[in-house]
């Protein structure tokens, strides 16, 4: 157990910046979540954490040792990789035995803990099979086992579930949720799922471009996006967010529409944030403005209606029970209680 | 066509050049190996003897034991160093390993070298008056400067040795480059999480994962061991004595020089055995690897 410490961790190949400057102070026992677009520089930033990759500059704090200089066994993490790592050569009970092996485990404690971890990912029955015999759901739980069966300082999950199908990635987010609260490690978790990271975390870290956009728990970064990258990137479907201009206290559009009284000195550009959910659906006339419906897609538990608006197009949430057509007039009005406005040119969110 | 028949077709040119550079001369040399088979006697290639050549060979002939001994320490020799080495110098070289391209560019050029080549070159390298190893031991270790080399039958051999590791190890270093090219990094690096130390890590989890392609290499070595002969032939000519004739010489001087080609013949087709239980043994690793 123990807390985790980044500060001014950098690393660079050649010119290219794959984690630029960053600290991030990680709790003890606390799940973090890595989240980003692929390329952002999670897995760098964990694979440090790891060892598995040496800092440009910076330093990493494990509890109360600066691990910069030490080698990935001597650091006591365990990490279940994006592909499993999983050793082909070995039966189930050797790989998930390995890592008590190698640090001279007494032969006697091994069996009953390999028997344990098995248990707690429900992989009893599969002990003395090799790897290739197996499905991708179950070797994501050899790997989960092989992370288990010690109790190391931290836990680093690198895309755990993104090798697996949709359905089962939500039965194992859950198991994953569940085993996690059991066993109150600290754990270091990446993924660009939006959804993994929202159910998952304690807190996350919207990562952009080797920089963290914004850390927040998932409320705090669903309702207070610190800029329009995490403002655009967490939700589904994404926040709408339309151009215009903040007139006399009203958002206006660019194509002219004078749409909602926002709270903000008057300002030349401005962008309007605002989520599906928010943007509610009336009949013809009876909103705020009227749109015509570009897309219909009823989705069972609810409708999404991707309208015309001007030049741009946005996405209202409906009712389960509406039925639309393309090309139909609907009306539309905007919650103004939950409106975000954003600077164009700073990309940060004015505050109102 | 069906696909089978054009399959065949496709095969057969193939199998025919085959059966005519490598099948018939074989079955030549089986007949020949119980004849006479005198090339300065008319006739005798067509006189049948039996088993006697091979009789010949086994009881009466302490030249024949030498070089099966010879070849038997030389492929043990070879194979084992250039195994140890080139694999050495692939964990060295392969993707994050701690040496990069410019190293394996140069590392190459020995490949490039006939095998030829390399015997006279190794023949200079140790001449005792001007040669490379006479005049880098004169600065090192004066007491070693003027020793002949070649002329010496246990340094002999293991100067034939040296040519040969020397001119391998960079081919195999090769094959086992791309053979730690495909252990998964994922396994490797999933072990030092686990704790394992570096060596442990290449026990535990690259070697075995590394032996079919290690088990390619042994055999394929062994193969080019066995039936050296231009090294040898070029380097020592099977001197002093007999103390560096391999199989492969043994044969060459007793058919060429001697002219008792079905004597050779019977000799020849005794390595034939070794070559095609190992041959077997290659061709198995090497499709059971394609067929995963
Ligand atoms: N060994 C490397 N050499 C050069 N660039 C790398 C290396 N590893 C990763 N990168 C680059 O760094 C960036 C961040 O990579 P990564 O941390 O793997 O992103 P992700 O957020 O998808 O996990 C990517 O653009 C990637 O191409
Ligand atoms: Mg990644």
């Amino acid at each position: 157990m123990a807390e985790i410490k980044l500060n001014n961790l950098t690393k660079r190949w050649g010119d290219f910046i794959g984690v630029d400057d960053q600290s991030l102070h990680i709790k003890d026992r606390e799940f973090l979540v890595l989240l980003g677009p692929s390329g952002c520089g999670k897995t760098t930033t964990m694979r440090m954490i790891a060892g598995l990759e040496e800092p440009t500059a910076g330093e990493i704090w494990i509890g109360d040792r600066m691990v910069n200089d030490d080698l990935p066994k001597d650091r006591d993490v365990a990490m279940v990789f994006q592909n499993y790592g999983l050793y082909p050569h070995m039966t189930i009970f050797d790989n998930i035995a390995y890592p008590l092996k190698v640090r001279g485990t007494d032969k006697s404690e091994i069996r009953p803990r390999v028997e344990k971890a098995a248990e707690q990912v429900e992989l009893t029955e599969f002990l003395h099979r090799k790897p290739k015999a197996l499905s991708g759901g179950q070797r994501q739980r050899v790997a989960l086992a092989r992370a288990i069966v010690r109790t190391p300082k931290v836990f680093l999950m690198d895309e755990p579930l993104s090798n697996l199908d949709a359905k089962l990635r939500v039965t194992m987010r859950a198991e994953l949720k569940h085993l996690s609260r059991a066993l109150q490690i600290t754990t270091v978790y990446v993924t660009h799922d939006q959804i993994e990271a929202m159910t998952l975390a304690d807190r996350v870290a919207v990562m952009k471009n080797g920089i963290i956009q914004q850390l927040g728990t998932p409320d705090d970064i669903y309702n207070n996006p610190a800029n329009l990258f995490v403002a655009g990137f967490i939700g589904s479907p994404a926040m709408n967010l339309i151009n215009g201009s903040v007139t006399d206290g009203m958002f206006v559009t660019t194509g002219g529409t004078r749409l909602v009284p926002v709270k903000s000195p008057d300002r030349e550009k401005a962008i309007l944030g605002v989520r599906a959910d928010d943007m509610h659906v009336h009949e013809a006339g009876q909103g705020d403005i009227d749109v015509t419906i570009y897309a219909f897609e009823n989705t069972g538990e609810s409708t999404l209606l991707t309208v015309q608006w001007g030049k741009q197009r946005v996405i209202a949430r409906g009712d389960r029970h509406l039925r639309k057509d393309q090309d139909d007039v609907v009306g539309i009005s905007l919650n103004q209680d939950h409106l975000y406005l954003f600077d164009p040119e700073t990309e940060d969110r004015i505050e109102m | 066509m069906r696909d089978n028949t054009l399959k065949y077709l496709l095969v057969l040119p193939a199998v025919l050049v085959v059966f005519v550079t490598a099948i018939w001369p074989l079955i030549e040399a089986a007949r020949l190996s119980f004849t006479v088979g005198r090339l300065n006697r008319p006739g005798s290639l067509d006189q049948y003897l039996g088993w006697e050549n091979y009789l010949w060979a086994f009881f009466e002939e302490p030249a024949f034991w030498n070089s099966v001994w010879v070849t038997a320490i030389y492929t043990l020799l070879t194979v084992g160093l250039t195994t140890v080495f080139a694999l050495g110098l692939a964990l060295l070289l392969a993707p994050g390993g701690r040496l990069r391209s410019s190293a394996q560019a140069l590392l190459i050029l020995p490949f490039a070298m006939s095998p030829a080549l390399i015997g006279v070159s190794f023949r200079f390298m140790f001449n005792p008056e001007f040669g490379l190893f006479d005049a880098f031991f004169g600065i090192v270790f004066p007491p070693l400067a003027d020793v002949s080399w070649l002329a010496d039958p246990q340094l002999a051999l293991a100067v034939v040795v040296m040519a040969d590791v020397w001119g391998w190890i960079p081919f195999l270093t090769l094959v086992l480059i791309g053979g730690l090219a495909s252990v998964p990094r994922d396994t490797v690096e999933a072990a030092q999480v686990d704790g394992a130390s570096g060596w442990r890590v290449f026990k535990d989890v690259t070697l075995p994962q590394l032996a079919p392609v290690l088990a390619v290499v042994v055999i394929l070595k062994s193969i080019f061991s066995l039936k050296t002969f231009d090294q040898v032939f070029m380097l020592t000519n099977g001197g002093p004595g007999t103390a560096t004739q391999t199989l492969s010489h043994y044969i060459y001087f007793n058919g060429m020089k001697y002219g008792q080609i079905g004597y050779s013949a019977s000799v020849a087709w005794l390595m034939v055995i070794p070559m095609i239980f190992l041959t077997y043994a290659y061709a198995k690793f090497v499709f059971r690897k394609a067929d995963q």
